[in-house]
């Protein structure tokens, strides 16, 4: 597999998840904020300081209110994570390794971007926006499923998932911070209602309702829903499931003992984090250890496998 | 759908599939019957159904405009062109013939020069030769192949002959357009198929492959071969990733490569790197390896002639090989043919004249306005004059063009291209086409069945080049009469 293939795959994969997640973000955010009593204030702007990109949307003194967040995390030309983006962005990158990938799985991306750029059009009303946003959420799966279904598990098929769930992880941690947006007026006693509502609100933006009513309670409590959504091992969006993925794609590809080093350590921190401690501040001091641990498998990746060295010593050893 | 016969008033041309009596041929006949017989707005759903399937595939070329680059949908009109297999099987022995006598040329113009020694060919179209290459001088590459894979352009003129219009051995393009119009027919027009026996050209990936695979220095059943892109901005990538994929083969970048001290080719993979054993280069010679030919080639690869020479990889199409794809060699391959195989051309060329010939200068500057006058080593269709459609002013500069530089240009009669019915905003009309099969050589030989026929989409015209309103067609080559 050439380096620059793996690397395309990797970041083909990203831009995909952050598309599908952006969507359900979008979709959990929008119904939250019908759920939500008119004092409780749901603040737009924390939605883009989530999502890392509070510089680029107050640069040119945009006011946060709903419809401008919306469009710019739906295609806002000045966005380079709005979905319309990520998906033209998998798009450009998936005509360079076409080659890999199954015939059809090219045609069902094109589809998706065609979709996505003749739908996502910047004046959708509340409706309209959610049917579309699934709409690209189901592309999008049939997408995973093809290639699931039709992949050969070759370091291709490995790649994919690395970046799928790296950004997945990453993903998960910013639904997570979308809590901390949430103000709940301090006192009142249907405040508790809210919270619950909040955290299945939360639940839901991760599609992740179903299954921790199932296996874990029906009430969203606080600190199960975050212990659930960091440590179940079931659950495919939680962060452990998805650090697990890695490691065990990692030890298909050659030589992975440095990337997979730091899949473990982060493995450790988050096992070994207490769920009640984990409150308000301390649960986005959390989650910004782990961006900062999948900036670090990231790296790793990077050196590892998408920059090889040319120096002499490695052509003889290939030579041999 | 109605077929407006006014349309069809056949003046001197030769149409693939009516006869002069506006009747469909004997082998048409199934064909312009489902036509006929196929309601106007069932042939819109399908048509329009084609350009959705052409959408999503993305099937697109890029054109280049001062604008900035469009990519574009490949045109595609959905009748398509028919030839009898009969006739098919003497243009295929014909391309088979050419292409062996151009390999033996090129062999002989790096090495020996007999045929310059034998005046058969005159030494001067040589020394202004823009795709000789001095670094190939004295080089006999493996099985004495240097263009392994050629476009030849052939036309059909109004005394229903094929000619050899041009040969294209440097980086044809246009076999992936091919293979896709038949699977669009066969998916959206499923039923003709059924009334005739056409034969497959699905097998070219697997001939290329075989092709290629005997080029490798090293034996053994899986050779590693690679595709090298100039990349993604390329106006072929398409075809290039689609010969990748069919191939199971790498498509790789220059930058993908490396040569290593001991002069072998290496890519860097995600373990290190693998030797690689043939490159299907689709970048031009002047930008493969800038240790030799242009410094500035950010697209090619350090050392690249250098492994090659030394026999570590084989390249197809050879460094070189484009001495001759030049439009005045051109003029000499049928006395190629005559030389090194003893044999008369099967398909002969179009007559042409040559202005560095004084004589045929002379002819060429008082013809201007009835001659398609070319510069030697342009494609594309660019630089060209077609004189019964050109302004005194463009005459003019052409004039001074070739009197500046006799050896850059020849000269044709402008042929009346055959036509083929073809869809346009006012019915089924006919088009002007060309053929474009795809030759293969290294250890055997093998043409395409068929090939891309190229159509010109405005009323009249006879430019089919895509970066200029040309579209294309399937081609069916059939057996029997219906």
């Amino acid at each position: 597999m050439l380096s620059r293939v793996a690397e395309n795959l990797y970041w083909m994969t990203r831009y995909m998840e952050r598309a599908e997640d952006t969507a359900r973000l979008i979709n959990a955010v929008t119904l939250m904020s019908l759920d939500m009593p008119p004092d409780v204030r749901l603040g737009w702007d924390t939605l883009i300081r989530v999502a890392g990109l509070d510089k680029v949307f107050f640069s040119d003194g945009r006011e946060a209110n709903e419809a401008a967040v919306i469009r710019f995390l739906q295609r806002d030309e000045s966005n380079p994570s709005s979905i319309l983006a990520c998906i033209t962005s998998a798009r450009e990158n998936t005509r360079t390794f076409r080659e890999v990938l199954p015939w059809e799985c090219w045609e069902w991306i094109n589809e998706l971007y065609l979709y996505a750029r003749n739908n996502l059009t910047h004046d959708l009303d509340r409706r309209r926006r959610y049917e579309v946003l699934q709409a690209i959420i189901r592309r999008r799966q049939s997408i995973v499923g093809l290639l699931s279904g039709t992949m050969s598990r070759d370091p291709a098929f490995q790649f994919l998932r690395l970046g799928r769930n790296v950004e997945r992880a990453d993903m998960t941690t910013r639904i997570l911070d979308v809590s901390c947006a949430v103000i709940l007026p301090s006192g009142d006693p249907a405040s508790s209602q809210y919270s619950d509502l909040l955290w299945m609100n939360i639940l839901k933006a991760l599609s992740a309702y179903q299954m921790y009513r199932r296996y874990v309670s029906v009430h969203a409590d606080s600190r199960k829903v975050i212990d659930f959504v960091l440590r179940n091992r079931e659950f495919p969006r939680t962060i452990t499931h998805c650090l697990r993925e890695i490691s065990e794609v990692l030890r298909t590809l050659p030589q992975p003992a440095v990337p997979l080093s730091a899949v473990q350590e982060l493995i450790l921190a988050v096992d070994g984090a207490k769920a009640d401690a984990l409150e308000g501040s301390q649960l986005h001091h959390m989650t910004d250890q782990i961006q900062l641990g999948l900036a670090r498998i990231d790296a790793a990746l990077r050196k590892q496998y998408f920059r090889t060295a040319n120096g002499s010593a490695e052509l003889s050893e290939a030579a041999a | 759908m109605m077929i407006e016969s006014q349309n069809h008033a056949v003046m001197e041309r030769y149409d693939e599939l009516l006869d002069g009596q506006d009747q469909p041929r004997p082998i048409a006949r199934a064909l312009w019957d489902y036509f006929h017989k196929l309601p106007k707005e069932d042939l819109a759903a399908r048509v329009a159904a084609v350009d959705a399937a052409i959408m999503t595939a993305g099937i697109t070329f890029t054109v280049y405009t001062d604008a900035g680059n469009i990519d574009r949908a490949w045109p595609f009109d959905v009748i398509p062109r028919m030839i009898e297999f009969r006739e098919w099987q003497r243009v295929e022995r014909g391309l088979k013939q050419r292409l062996e006598a151009l390999n033996l040329f090129i062999t002989d113009i790096y090495n020996e020069r007999k045929i310059i020694k034998d005046r058969v060919f005159p030494a001067e179209v040589l020394q202004d030769s823009k795709n000789f290459r001095d670094a190939c001088v004295g080089f006999k590459p493996r099985l004495g192949v240097w263009a392994h894979v050629c476009g030849t352009d052939l036309v059909r003129h109004s005394d229903g002959e094929f000619y050899v219009l041009e040969d294209n051995l440097r980086v044809p393009s246009g076999v992936s357009y091919m293979l896709e119009n038949r699977q669009l027919m066969k998916r959206l027009f499923p039923e003709v198929f059924g009334r005739y026996r056409i034969l497959p050209n699905e097998n070219y990936s697997a001939q290329l492959y075989d092709t290629l695979a005997a080029l490798s220095p090293r034996s053994g059943d899986r050779p590693v071969i690679t595709v090298l892109t100039p990349g993604i901005f390329n106006s072929a990538y398409f075809e290039h990733s689609y010969l990748a994929q069919q191939m199971g083969a790498e498509l790789v970048e220059g930058a993908d490569l490396v040569v290593g001290d001991d002069d072998c080719v290496y890519m860097k993979t995600i373990a290190g790197l693998r030797r690689v054993d043939v490159i299907y280069r689709r970048i031009d010679d002047d930008f493969i390896d800038p240790e030799v030919f242009r410094e500035d080639s950010a697209l090619g690869v350090r050392g690249l002639m250098r492994a090659w020479k030394k026999g570590n990889v084989g390249i197809a199409n050879a460094p070189g090989s484009g001495v001759a794809d030049d439009k005045v060699v051109y003029a000499f391959v049928p006395r190629m043919i005559k030389y090194y195989l003893d044999q008369d051309p099967i398909i002969p060329n179009v007559p042409s004249y040559l202005c560095m010939d004084e004589k045929d200068m002379g002819y060429v500057l008082d013809n201007l306005d009835e001659l398609v006058v070319k510069p030697a080593n342009e494609s594309g269709g660019y630089g060209m004059l077609i004189g019964p459609m050109s302004t005194a002013e463009d005459r003019a500069k052409f004039a001074d063009l070739i009197r500046a530089n006799p050896r850059n240009y020849m000269a044709q009669p402008t042929l009346s291209l055959s036509t083929v019915p073809t869809l346009t905003p006012e019915g089924i009309a006919p088009r002007h086409v060309d053929l474009r099969p795809f030759v293969l050589q290294s250890n055997r030989s093998f043409v395409t069945a068929g090939g891309l026929t190229r159509v010109a989409l405005r009323k009249g015209s006879l430019v089919v080049n895509s970066s200029q309103g040309g579209g294309s067609k399937d081609t069916w080559i059939v057996e029997g009469d219906s």
